[in-house]
């Protein structure tokens, strides 16, 4: 399996933990996730990105779409916990300036 | 000496991983350091799944793409060749600045990272095909970087109505983005909260340009200012869409505009 997404509900918080390879080919399902739950009008969401080894374009540009769309309805999506790597790639985009990026889970969730 | 390794992929998203998965194979079996090897698989994935989705519209199935990747002592060389109708990504298309945000296009992210990501890009149509060859330099030991001259400032000036306008120029990258900072934080802290970035002059913007950007916008809002973009080549305001900036910046065709809007208001 390429990519697992696992999603539980918290008080406050949506929380999606994703593993593996966030790529072309699935970035589409993580969008769907995120998507189902803003759906139903939970719209603060952490993503846990501790177990993504890889991310490329493709999962950054649903991770803009949703977070344009939580930001619309007053909710918001929060990173947790990147790799060094994937971080980088949120820098070299400008991306580490427009999401909150936590270096843990617990400081994510907590900080809604 | 350098090693040449070489695979042929169908033309499906699904078959980009096995190209990714070979460009770190060669990268590591050439001792390449873990960021480099994350760089090049990056750029690969980027241009063939650019490829795969704009260059064949995703009707390639019975077709191939071919990548080499050469190790040489000091830079990696990867060449991708598909046989999908002529695309520079160089020089592709530039969005209409009229168009409002939801009814664009959300693409241009892989361009822009392969650009980012590798040194050298370049493009070449051969015959009936496309050659893309993607330069990454292997990283050279730490250069220790000269300071630049520390007087320099963009040009500033004060408007009758108070306001301030700064007029950057040039590329607005690594080098010179600690120069926009400059100026934009010292007439912060003289007191002028509402500052008029033209950027009329302005050919480029890298992550530090638009991280100087974003700072002095938050410094100015928390003193009840406002940063106010005009001018924008379409390439840039591109670049801002994709970061999302263009919900946090107020952005103006001209400073005729900028200031005109907000004169309007008290």
């Amino acid at each position: 399996m390429a990519m697992e997404i696992n999603s539980s509900e918290m008080k406050r918080v949506q929380l999606f933990e994703v593993i593996g390879r966030v790529d072309s080919t699935n970035a589409n399902e993580l969008g769907t996730a995120l998507d189902k739950s803003v759906d139903s009008g939970r719209n603060n969401l952490v993503l846990d990105l501790n177990g993504v080894e890889y991310m490329s374009s493709a999962g950054l540009r649903e991770m803009v779409r949703v977070l344009k769309r939580v930001k619309r309805v007053g909710g918001d999506l929060r990173i947790a916990n990147p790799s060094e790597r994937v971080k980088e790639v949120f820098e070299l985009a400008g991306l580490d300036t427009i999401f909150e990026i936590y270096p843990t889970q617990v400081e994510a969730v907590g900080s809604f | 000496m350098n090693d040449v390794s070489r695979l042929v992929i169908a033309a499906r998203l699904d078959a980009v991983r096995h190209a990714c998965d070979f460009v770190v194979e060669a990268a590591e079996a050439a001792h390449l350091d873990e960021r480099t090897v994350y760089h090049c698989q990056m750029a690969v994935d980027e241009a063939l799944t650019n490829i795969i989705e704009h260059g064949y519209t995703y009707q390639g199935n019975d077709r191939q793409i071919e990548i080499t990747c050469q190790v040489e002592p000091e830079r990696v060389v990867i060449t991708i060749i598909d046989d999908s109708p002529a695309f520079n990504p160089l020089t592709h298309d530039t969005p209409d600045p009229a168009e409002p945000l939801d009814s664009r296009e959300p693409g241009g992210w892989g361009i822009y990272f392969i650009r980012k990501l590798m040194n050298d890009v370049q493009y070449q149509r051969v015959g009936d095909r496309n050659h893309l060859v993607l330069i990454k330099q292997l990283p050279a030991p730490e250069v220790v970087t000269q300071p630049g001259d520390e007087s320099d400032t963009f040009p500033v000036s004060l408007l009758e109505t108070g306001a301030v306008k700064i007029s950057p120029a040039g590329r607005l990258d690594s080098k010179n983005s600690p120069v926009l900072e400059k100026t934009l934080y010292s007439q912060l802290e003289q007191g002028h909260s509402r500052l008029f970035v033209d950027m009329v002059d302005v050919e480029y913007i890298s992550s530090s340009g638009l991280k100087v950007l974003v700072s002095a916008w938050r410094r100015a809002q928390d003193n009840g200012g406002d940063v106010i973009l005009s001018g924008l080549q379409p390439r840039l305001i591109e670049i801002l869409e994709m970061v999302g900036f263009d919900m946090l910046f107020q952005i103006f065709p001209d400073l005729d505009t900028a200031l005109a809007a907000h004169s309007k208001k008290p």
